[in-house]
């Protein structure tokens, strides 16, 4: 078997169907909502709560199989050892476990959306989770995949959990908080690897906490997540806290998040005014 | 109640552990490196694999067990300088050149439609030799001053054997035709035939010596 595998050559049964990152969040049954073009908190109450929830649920599970597969690839494609380009023994044992954990989350995930009413392939995959698992450099996969993606999970797993207390669900609530103290572990895995392997090697740090942002970045998209009540999915400080993230970094992802947001904003007014004229 | 002063056993009357034991210190040092060795080169595989298997059951196992693998790993490593092996890297070597053209060639496919291949190697060649060796030492090293390799391998047996179960009933639920039969046959075949070269997981000597009824040719019994 080759040393890294291609996001191409990700096996799949015919169930799941492949798309852009941009195609997936433009689905108009998505969280974001982009048919009705409305920055809404996840709730009961908001008309199309069926669909968003089921179709959140869906980019959950699909995100825990390259999750899972992401870290099984960091145990494979890297020799053990303390240089740059290998993995730490101890680091490969903390994926080893993830590989684990995140065997259980698609568990939990496909036994929920037959619980919300979905199926594998209702709703399509996107692969960024997967390529941001591809970086050459082990210390960028962790800042990418557990503490950028991860931490997005947290967020993702916090507005669930409440959505299932509010719309009277225990089960989603119970699935939901379990996962999301196993990626308080996973986030706390890349903040501590970061600062372990970086700790003399400012450059290398710099570099990782860059790819972070550009991660962070793309997957506030359009204001999909914020730290506003009315954010689809509220950054939940608290947990990222937990994780090894300090003031200033919850801080900065809310500016990433709010300057998606404006952005997100400032096209819909340019598209509106073209519409107008 | 019984009088506190009452002099007692210092083995309960169930307890039948014995002193001597077939592998000195450094013996079983070498055994643990090799095993250490091996359990990595497992976790490893089977994280790899998991990004090229379709099929999503197999997936979520695989996931599952690489996890058991890298903790026997785990308990190896933090085993050998209990052993007086303070140098954790020295002995975590394969036994022989031999064990590693097997390790290559188990590792090899990489094809969605190798899955039937990838498992043979693991679940009917490797692990029923791990399962082996594992027994052999747990039979064979001293119960009371072995102890607490007897409770690592006590507990990587249970993985090793649940695993083994997992990954045998994923074959015959993708093995669905004589051909498949076969091809699994001819892998396994294939496999084995390296393994017997390599003499086990721990090389010659892995389940002891059969016709001298000896444990391992190179080690000495020790008696108290
Ligand atoms: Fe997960
Ligand atoms: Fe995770």
């Amino acid at each position: 078997m080759r040393k890294s595998l291609p996001v191409e050559d990700l096996a799949r049964d015919e169930r799941f169907v492949r798309v852009p990152i941009t195609d997936r969040m433009n689905d108009p049954r998505s969280v974001t909502n982009t048919r009705m073009r409305t920055q809404a908190k996840l709730t009961p109450k908001r008309p199309d709560a069926s669909d968003a929830a089921r179709s959140l649920m869906h980019g959950i599970f699909v995100g825990e199989i390259q999750a899972l597969e992401g870290a099984g690839r960091t145990c494979w494609d890297f020799e053990t050892g303390d240089g740059r380009d290998e993995a730490p023994f101890a680091l490969k044992l903390d994926m080893a476990r993830q590989c684990w954990d995140e065997a259980r989350h698609c568990e939990i995930s496909v036994k929920l959306s037959d619980w919300m009413g979905t199926e594998i392939g209702e709703f399509s995959e996107g692969t960024f989770l997967y390529e941001a698992a591809c970086n050459p450099d082990p210390v960028l996969r962790l800042t990418g995949v557990n503490r950028a993606l991860e931490g997005l999970a947290i967020d993702v797993f916090n507005t669930m959990r409440d959505f299932g207390d509010a719309a009277g669900d225990p089960v989603l609530e119970f699935c939901e908080d379990w996962m999301l103290a196993d990626e308080v572990t996973h986030v706390k895995m890349g903040s501590d690897w970061l600062r372990r392997l970086t700790a003399d090697d400012p450059e290398r740090r710099k570099n990782a906490l860059e790819f972070q942002r550009v991660v962070d970045k793309l997957f506030s998209l359009g204001g999909f997540r914020g730290e506003d009540d009315e954010s689809p999915v509220k950054l939940a400080r608290r947990f990222r806290e937990l994780a090894g993230f300090g003031d200033d970094e919850i801080d900065e992802i809310a500016e990433v998040a709010h300057e998606a947001l404006r952005e997100a904003q400032a096209r819909r007014d340019a598209l509106a005014a073209d519409a107008a004229s | 109640m019984a009088d506190p002063n009452r002099p007692r056993a210092a083995f309960t009357p169930w307890d039948r552990r014995e002193l001597p034991g077939s592998f000195s210190v450094e013996e079983s040092a070498k055994r643990v490196g090799h095993y250490k060795w091996i359990e990595m080169r497992t976790f490893e595989v089977l994280g790899g694999w998991v990004a090229t298997v379709p099929e999503l059951d197999v997936k979520l196992r695989l996931g599952t067990h690489t996890y058991h693998h890298a903790w026997h790993a785990e308990l190896w490593h933090k085993r050998l300088p209990e052993l007086r092996e303070m140098n954790q890297e020295r002995l975590n070597v394969p036994p022989n050149d031999e064990l590693v053209a097997f390790v290559d060639a188990m590792t090899e496919p990489e094809a969605p439609d190798l899955t039937i291949e990838k498992l043979v190697g693991v679940y009917r060649v490797l692990i029923p030799h791990k399962i082996a060796a594992y027994t052999f030492h747990l039979n064979n090293t001293s119960t009371i001053t072995d102890a607490p390799t007897v409770r690592s391998l006590n507990f990587a047996l249970a993985d090793e054997f649940d695993d083994w179960r997992d990954g045998e009933m994923l074959l015959q639920s993708l093995i669905e035709t004589p051909d498949e039969v076969q091809r699994a046959a001819d892998r396994q075949a294939e496999l084995e035939k390296l393994l017997l070269a390599a003499g086990g997981i721990a090389g010659p000597g892995s389940i002891g010596s059969p016709a001298q009824g000896e444990p391992d040719p190179e080690s000495e019994q020790v008696t108290p």
